[in-house]
């Protein structure tokens, strides 16, 4: 396991020794257009089964480095990139690899809540039956597993051919959650999920989170430094499209290494 | 002074706001309005089809004459003359009662007319039979002039014809009853019934300017003959019996007067028969108050035979007279009762049911308008009447049921609302006219549904955003091609290339989508790896000679086909194995430029609903491992739905109302029938067809408002629903 860590980032991370890296960036570089990398030269290892955080100011490539991850970025038109994003030690943009498989075990939470117009089941079902599942028994059983596992068992049970768009903001962000889970990823990317929410449901989402760090990987962007310090194991600032600093969460907020990094956590601008 | 200067302009913006605001409404509600109004006219304009039938009294007096036998009325309505058993004809002016003019028969001692009868339906010109044995033949003419800006009709009376039945030798045999005709070519009919029950004819052949006499008693079994009439046209006699039963007598052959066949009727005496205009109905009166209507429908053999086609309301008493109008196929029965019906004939509706005086009526006219009727009741009273009955030929049944018309086999729905002679019926069922409309929907939807809505997903998921940018604009620019110039090209320029390789058509259909596919699979042939390096819109460049491929091989193999299976010529063999009738200009070419003139419309709006779907839904679909296909079918096409059914009524609406494509692009042949390779005549196109044969205020011109307004009515509930249902299924996604 080679811990290669040059440009930007130079600080060793001694505790990403004890862990099993499932994603690793090598040298990438995004441009959205030709003139402008969004992403330069990321280098950087994110550990199985933990929650790994991105915090940085606006604007500076956290969302872009994540959207590489299941190739959401693919979607826009006229970006390119260099480097390599590795999954499982595979290139994912290798010629061979199947975006659908990619992004099935590379699940997906969004910023703003977005349940299709169908019933809560089968937003939930929906991966499943695109991936191929249409057991009957075997729906159900995703289904259950995976609301419970998003915390919304309890309160739609009883309800779950009704609109998922009768369900309130956090419901529906958890909804979210469950149908990430019902495809069951292997990693799990959530793009600011508690920013449009209210702090109870902010809190519901976080006490999600903190339920599917023992099964998941779990890479958050978020804006909110207490939230990235609160669930998250590490931590990666990033500014102006680079990794400033990548640590253990504990790490780089109490004792960060870079000076960049202090004055953005301790509030100095961003 | 500064504050001062910002509540003005508070207020200043207020009073912009406020006429603003009502230039607005103003404008809103005037379309509403204009719409109102529309539709308000087009129906008023139409209403007076519903409109029943009326007769009024509006003069009466006593005749100074007895025993009326005959009584006509000129076609202003100004004058009338009676004729009484004396021979004696008085003239009245009818707006003072007066006699202006006295003519007469003049007759023999104690000989008296018994008898009587017009020869045509548009000239005064009549028989009458006395108590000698005498048929004498007179005219009336009752002709306008113009004094010094006045209209005055002068009255004219001539005798044209006697004629003794029996020498002064025999004993006189009277005329009981007489029938006479006088037809186009001036050969004249008279049939008569004397005192030995005989019934007797005599025809005058003008070509050969010879008298042909029959008696045709003795064909006509063991009854008693109890009525008879002559067509107009004096091409048929028919008797009827105290029996019930008709016989038919065919006289176009002058010179051999055949019974052409006889039947039953009724199991009562017949007691009034008359031909309707245009000689083929009869109508059946008998001495119950039965009443019914016969024409000659073409039987198995191939031969015609008297039908019954409609019972009509039946009188309490014995039928005595049938009056026929000279305009229409309305007549008036007159029963022993003094009751009156006026029927018409299509619809078998008794329009009206009247008593105009306490006694029994002896003598009764059409005014040659038909739109006037003097009556006489047996204690000499005159009754002068007007007869408002304009559209007797239009009920809901006639326009929107079976009609069962003169000549056809059975009822039918038939629209041929102009003829070649006065006798014409006209026929106006709006049904193949809203079949037509609906079959030319039918198949331009066929065509453009599909297209267009394919297209749209096309263009608005999977097209490269170049690509996408040209096609739209490019398709949008369709819908502003006139519609005249589509009609044109598809009437004047497909539809002879259509007939022309229609079998290269037919395997183009087949190829075209088979190459596609087989292009497809050549391009996943392509490794993933090269495609990927391909620049986006390649695969569509890719398809494109693979179509181009299919039609020429559409082209090289129509030939062989046509020859190998069709045995050389497509449309003949349709016609002789399929009995299918290839018309140039039919529904295919009608889909195929109709759908030009509506993927405009589909595509444009289906587009905007498709890419209006939110990036969200399609971004979580795919995020969840769907294929873009998926994503299409499970998420875009479903949240896209109300546009699209939107889009596609709006193209409903406009095929339905378009007129010049359906009016140059097909036969506009009013037949129903489904086959593509048939033309069709639909509402739009009708009004534009007919408009120079309807007089204003005519029957034809309230049919053709009709049309308008059932077709407004339609795309308005189209439009109605398509905005209901599309607003509905919006409302499902607004949340995004």
């Amino acid at each position: 396991m080679a811990v290669n860590l040059s440009g930007a980032v130079t600080n060793k991370i001694n505790h990403l020794q004890n862990e099993k890296i499932v994603i690793e960036t090598k040298n990438l570089n995004f441009y959205y257009t030709p003139e402008k990398a969004a992403l330069k030269n990321i280098n950087i290892q994110i550990p199985e089964k933990k929650v790994t955080a991105f915090i940085g100011p606006s604007g500076c490539g956290k969302s872009t480095l994540l959207r590489t991850f299941n190739r959401m970025n693919d979607l826009i038109l006229g970006t390119s990139l260099n480097g390599e994003v590795l999954i499982d030690g595979n290139n994912i943009f290798h010629p061979e690899v199947h975006l659908e498989d990619l992004r099935k075990k590379v699940g997906m939470v969004f910023q703003k809540s977005n349940p299709f117009p169908m019933s809560i089941k089968e937003n939930v079902i929906f991966g499943p039956q695109v991936n191929g599942e249409s057991k009957q028994s075997v729906l159900d059983g995703i289904l259950e597993s995976a609301l419970v596992q998003a915390d919304l068992w309890r309160e739609v049970k009883d309800r779950l051919n009704e609109s998922a768009l009768d369900l309130s903001g956090g419901q529906q962000q958890r909804l979210c959650i469950a149908r990430a889970l019902a495809n069951k990823p292997d990693i799990i990317l959530m793009d600011e999920p508690a920013s449009a929410l209210d702090p109870i449901s902010t809190g519901k989402i976080e006490e999600t989170i903190e339920e599917l760090r023992n099964n998941y990987t779990v890479v958050i962007v978020t804006h909110n430094m207490q939230q990235a310090a609160r669930v998250s194991d590490y931590t990666a600032f990033m500014m102006m499209g680079e990794l400033i600093e990548f640590n253990d969460t504990n790490t780089l907020f109490t004792t960060p290494n870079k000076p960049l990094t202090e004055e953005y956590i301790t509030g100095r601008f961003g | 002074m500064k504050e001062k200067s910002i509540s003005n302009f508070r207020k200043k913006a207020k009073r912009t706001d406020k006429i603003a605001k009502g230039i607005i409404s103003l404008g809103g509600f005037g379309v509403i309005l204009s719409i109102s109004a529309i539709l308000l006219f087009l129906f008023y304009e139409s209403f007076p089809l519903s409109f029943s039938a009326s007769i009024t009294e509006y003069l009466g007096w006593n005749a100074s004459t007895k025993k009326v036998l005959l009584a006509g009325i000129d076609r202003y309505n100004e004058i009338e003359y009676l004729l009484d058993e004396n021979g004696k004809v008085e003239f009245y002016r009818i707006k003072d009662q007066k006699i202006f003019q006295t003519d007469s028969i003049i007759l023999a001692e104690n000989e008296k007319i018994i008898s009587a009868d017009k020869g045509s339906l548009n000239d005064e010109i009549f028989a009458v039979g006395t108590n000698t044995g005498r048929i004498i033949t007179a005219q009336i003419k009752m002709t306008p002039f113009y004094s010094r800006d006045e209209r005055v009709i002068k009255a004219s009376f001539a005798v044209k014809a006697i004629y003794s039945t029996t020498d002064s030798s025999t004993l006189p045999e009277p005329i009981y009853k007489i029938q006479y005709s006088k037809n186009e070519e001036a050969s004249e009919y008279w049939a008569w019934l004397n005192n030995r029950n005989e019934l007797r004819l005599r025809i005058y052949d003008a070509d050969e300017e010879k008298f042909y006499n029959y008696n045709i008693t003795d064909q006509l079994g063991n009854s008693k003959t109890s009525n008879f009439t002559i067509s107009t046209q004096g091409d048929h006699l028919i008797a009827g019996t105290e029996g019930g039963e008709l016989f038919w007598f065919d006289l176009s052959d002058i010179e051999d007067v055949q019974l052409k066949s006889n039947w039953r009727s009724s199991k009562n005496t017949i007691t009034s028969l008359a031909f309707l205009i245009g000689d083929n109905s009869l109508v059946v009166g008998d001495a119950k108050g039965f009443l019914q209507l016969w024409f000659p429908v073409r039987s198995s053999n191939n031969e015609f035979r008297f039908k019954k086609i409609h019972d009509f309301r039946k009188h309490k008493n014995e039928i005595t007279d049938i009056i026929v109008s000279p305009r229409n196929r309305t007549f008036l029965s007159i029963d022993s009762a003094g009751e009156l019906h006026l029927n018409y004939s299509t619809t078998s509706n008794t329009e009206i049911e009247f008593k105009p005086f306490e006694y029994a009526i002896k003598t009764a006219a059409f005014s040659p308008k038909s739109d006037a009727l003097i009556l006489l009741d047996s204690k000499n009273r005159v009754g002068q009447f007007i007869v408002d009955n304009e559209h007797p030929e239009v009920s809901f049944e006639t326009l929107f049921g079976k009609a069962w018309y003169e000549g056809y086999e059975t009822p039918e729905f038939v629209w041929q609302s102009t003829g070649g002679s006065d006798e014409f019926e006209p026929k106006f069922s709006l049904i193949p006219l809203i079949f037509g409309t609906l079959k030319g929907t039918l198949y331009a939807m066929l065509f453009s549904i599909p297209l267009a809505i394919l297209a749209a997903i096309y263009v608005s998921q999977f097209a490269p955003k170049k690509f996408a940018r040209i096609i739209k604009p490019t398709i949008e620019i369709m819908a502003a091609l006139p519609s005249v110039v589509i009609g044109f090209l598809a009437g004047l320029y497909f539809s002879p290339l259509f007939e022309k390789h229609l079998v290269t058509i037919f395997i183009a259909f087949i190829a075209l989508p088979l190459f596609f596919l087989l292009s497809v699979f050549c391009w996943r042939l392509i490794p993933e790896a090269k495609r990927r390096r391909l620049p986006s819109g390649a695969d569509m460049l890719f398809v494109i000679p693979f179509l181009i491929f299919s039609f020429l091989v559409a082209v090289l193999l129509a030939n062989t086909v046509e020859l190998f299976f069709f045995s050389g010529n497509i449309s003949q063999w349709l016609y002789d194995t399929l009995n299918i009738h290839y018309d140039q200009r039919n529904s295919f070419v009608v889909g195929f430029a109709l759908g030009f003139a509506v993927i405009p419309i589909i595509f444009t709006i289906s587009e905007d609903a498709l890419s209006n779907v939110p990036y969200s839904l399609t971004s979580a679909s795919l995020a969840l491992g769907a294929s873009p296909w998926q994503t299409v079918k499970k998420i875009i096409l479903p949240a896209a739905a109300g546009g699209i059914f939107s889009a596609v009524m709006l193209g409903l609406g406009r095929a339905i109302g378009e007129t010049m494509i359906v009016l140059m692009a097909t036969g506009n042949t009013p037949i129903m029938n489904l086959s593509p390779f048939n033309g069709f005549r639909a509402m739009s196109a009708n009004i534009a067809v007919e408009i120079p044969e309807a007089p204003v205020d005519g029957t034809l011109y309230r049919v053709l408002f009709l049309t308008a307004f059932l077709l407004f009515v339609f795309t308005f509930l189209i439009n109605g629903v398509a905005a209901l249902i599309g607003d509905r299924l919006r409302k499902k996604y607004a949340r995004f």
